[in-house]
């Protein structure tokens, strides 16, 4: 078992961020594409935090605004409220952390559209692009007769430019 | 401490110093390079791995005051709506660009006969061609001859591929009758003088992990150092020293270790960039010159060129592919190149066809145009937006003026306490009229090709990767700050080889004039080197 005692958010603030990933990103109707709650990206989150960026007061402190208005509203957590229930509360904790979802959007679509199952949702292969490359078509040239039927487009200025 | 003397000290592996060193390590003089950047392990390159995206607002960032990294020094360049990008390593920003690789025109020499702005170079595009022509072989262009556009050349490779967005876009231009020709591009499509080909990566502007891309680390350093040219590593030049006899006798650096050092050298050499240049210049104050080495004219710094960029994306109904291949080379339009008066501008533009994004780039750009929301639209957002991208920046001339500068931040220092440089710059009124018919002619086209949607920046504020004109070139001491050759008028041992040298900015990338520049300058040397300091 890990020692979590270490990491910036304690299991219940974890909880309360991997929700709230899922209602930035919920899972796709058609099941192809996951929630970015269950994708793990609470980690990626706390790993930026732990590079020393400036991230971890803005989420802690949106965690805690959130969590007041999710017991204003007669729940414990904002993970215990309904799905239905939680975009509306996302969109109220502006007036009280208003760094915290602009913040987390930003992580959250890069961390997302990264990770292996989000690009096996799309038809990608989900690996890095080196060292396989892709391959591209060479693309028609053809039209370019046209291009140079119209002769020389550069100006002349009087020396002996070419 | 002090070291043993060398002929010559070369301060940056960039671009220019690379350049100028290998053509230099045939006379067998001692020549020493300074980098205060390290060699980069391409193992360690962002397209290795799965967060290659995110990586560009981290390690591999355009901006040197984002990135974190120990051998940057900050910019302050809040006084700029285009903000400042390099990088520093071997290599230099190199590491990082493009590798669109277009010449000049011969126009662009003939800025002040032509149109009557600005000055002339005391160069012409005929007395710079051979230098082109040899610094092609080295880097390896990729490219297709007969272009209408510009004087005949012949590209060492076969152009890169344009993919299917490549054919969608051009369909455009052809239907408006417009110029387009594939890109001169710096990179191996074809296995060349010992790099792998590419193949199609995407993020050029990450670093090239195959190694295909034109970095100097893979193409000129390898020969010079094997040629016997000295580059040292995390030393960052303070600055430049003069003896009585007002001659640059040195420079004092510190080196890996944070230890003060002064190399002392025979002829000391430039090439930090159009921000880096000047800053070390006025940062090397001497009771001979109190306002800054080699500033008698007053104009160390002064002339600050950027290329303002105007960046057009549509969005299309079809798939594109455009996450493939090397991002910003595909093609070129010219259309618009030329001073043509009644656009309400003199001067020009290029037209550089930009390739899409990945998925990580597409959902930020849906999330920055609130065409991607969060929560029960996001997928559906997605999918209208995701390999549907593709658009072009727009590079327009910028023309010198005394207001745009280099100076030094009064506050601001780097990591050993030298001074930053703090950036003063304005769009000139002829760079804004240029940008707005730049992007209105790129959303036609963008139309033209069957993008039903455009989204428009301008001026693209990352965009401060090209940097020109702080210690430019000239014939009169009162009105430039080198001779034609990069030869500081003050101090006839002190040359600048970067594009701090430009007299105008042209409207293309210019790391291929810089290059023919520093090649044509140490051919200089080499032939005078028996008076060169008479």
């Amino acid at each position: 078992m890990s020692d979590d005692s270490s990491r910036p958010f304690a299991s219940d603030q974890a909880q309360e961020l991997a929700a709230v990933l899922d209602t930035l990103i919920p899972p796709s109707e058609d099941g192809r594409m996951p929630g970015a709650g269950a994708l793990g990206l609470v980690r990626r989150l706390e790993e930026i935090c732990e590079a020393g960026a400036d991230l971890r007061p803005i989420l802690e402190g949106g965690l805690t605004a959130l969590s007041a208005l999710a017991r204003e509203r007669g729940a414990g957590s904002f993970a215990g409220l309904c799905e239905d229930e939680r975009p509306a509360l996302l969109e109220a904790v502006g007036e009280h952390a208003p760094a915290f979802v602009p913040t987390l959007l930003f992580h959250t679509y890069a961390g997302y559209y990264q990770h292996p199952k989000v690009l096996e949702g799309l038809g990608l292969p989900a690996r890095a692009p080196f060292p396989q490359g892709y391959p591209l078509e060479a693309g028609d040239l053809g039209p370019l007769e046209r291009v140079q039927a119209r002769g020389r487009l550069w100006r002349e200025t009087g020396e002996s430019d070419a | 401490m002090s070291e043993e003397p060398v002929d010559v000290v070369v301060i940056g592996a960039g671009a220019a110093g690379a350049a100028f060193a290998w053509s230099l390590a045939e006379t067998r003089m001692r020549i020493v390079c300074l980098e205060q950047g390290d060699w980069l392990d391409p193992s360690t390159y962002p397209t290795t791995g799965l967060d290659w995206e995110a990586r560009r607002f981290g390690d591999f960032g355009l901006s040197p005051n984002g990135r974190g990294r120990p051998e940057d020094y900050p910019v302050n360049d809040t006084g700029s709506p285009i903000q400042i990008s390099n990088f520093n390593a071997v290599g230099g920003s190199t590491i990082l660009y493009a590798a669109h690789f277009p010449r000049f025109h011969p126009s662009d020499f003939r800025v002040h006969s032509l149109d009557g702005v600005a000055d002339d170079w005391p160069l012409d595009y005929a007395e710079l061609a051979p230098w082109y022509d040899v610094n092609a072989e080295m880097m390896g262009v990729a490219g297709l001859a007969g272009d209408p556009a510009g004087p005949p050349k012949e590209p060492t490779l076969p152009p890169v591929p344009l993919g299917r967005m490549g054919d969608v876009l051009a369909r455009g231009f052809d239907s408006l009758g417009w110029h387009w020709w594939p890109s001169d591009s710096a990179i191996a499509t074809v296995e060349y003088d010992g790099r792998a080909p590419c193949i199609n990566l995407g993020p050029c502007i990450s670093a090239c992990a195959q190694g295909a891309k034109a970095s100097t680390d893979v193409t000129y350093w390898p020969k010079a150092v094997r040629a016997g040219v000295e580059l040292r590593t995390r030393c960052r030049v303070r600055e430049i020293t003069v003896g009585d006899d007002g001659l640059a006798d040195g420079v004092i650096y510190y080196d890996a270790d944070g230890v003060e050092r002064h190399q002392r050298a025979e002829i000391v050499v430039l090439a930090c960039n159009g921000v880096g240049t000047p800053r070390l210049l006025l940062n090397s104050c001497s009771a001979r010159f109190p306002d800054g080495l080699a500033n008698h004219s007053g104009l160390v710094g002064k002339n600050l060129m950027f290329h303002p960029y105007g960046m057009v994306t549509g969005i299309f109904d079809e798939p594109l592919e455009s996450y493939k291949g090397p991002n910003g080379c595909c093609f070129i339009s010219q259309e618009f190149y030329e001073t043509d008066r009644e656009r309400g501008f003199v001067r020009g533009y290029s037209f550089e066809i930009v390739r899409g994004m990945g998925p990580g780039s597409t959902a930020l750009l849906g999330l920055a145009n609130g065409s991607v929301p969060w929560g029960a639209g996001h997928h559906a957002g997605f999918a209208e937006l995701w390999d549907r991208t593709a658009g072009m920046v727009a590079i327009c001339e910028d023309l010198p003026e005394e207001v745009n500068t280099v100076t030094l931040d009064p506050e601001l220092s780097d990591s050993d306490g030298i001074p930053a440089p703090k950036i003063t710059y304005r769009l000139s009124e002829n760079s804004q009229r240029m940008l707005e018919h730049s992007v209105a002619r790129g959303q036609e086209v963008l139309e033209a090709a069957g993008a039903k949607q455009t989204l428009v920046t301008a001026p693209l504020g990352i965009a401060g990767w090209h940097l020109m004109g702080t210690a430019r070139m000239g014939t009169d001491p009162s009105r430039s700050v080198t001779d034609p050759w990069g030869r500081c008028h003050d101090v006839r041992n002190l040359f600048v080889i970067d594009g701090s040298v430009f007299v105008t900015a042209a409207a293309v990338n210019p790391t291929n004039t810089i290059q023919a520049l520093a090649l044509r300058t140490a051919d200089y040397i080499k032939r005078n080197l028996a008076t060169l300091l008479d």
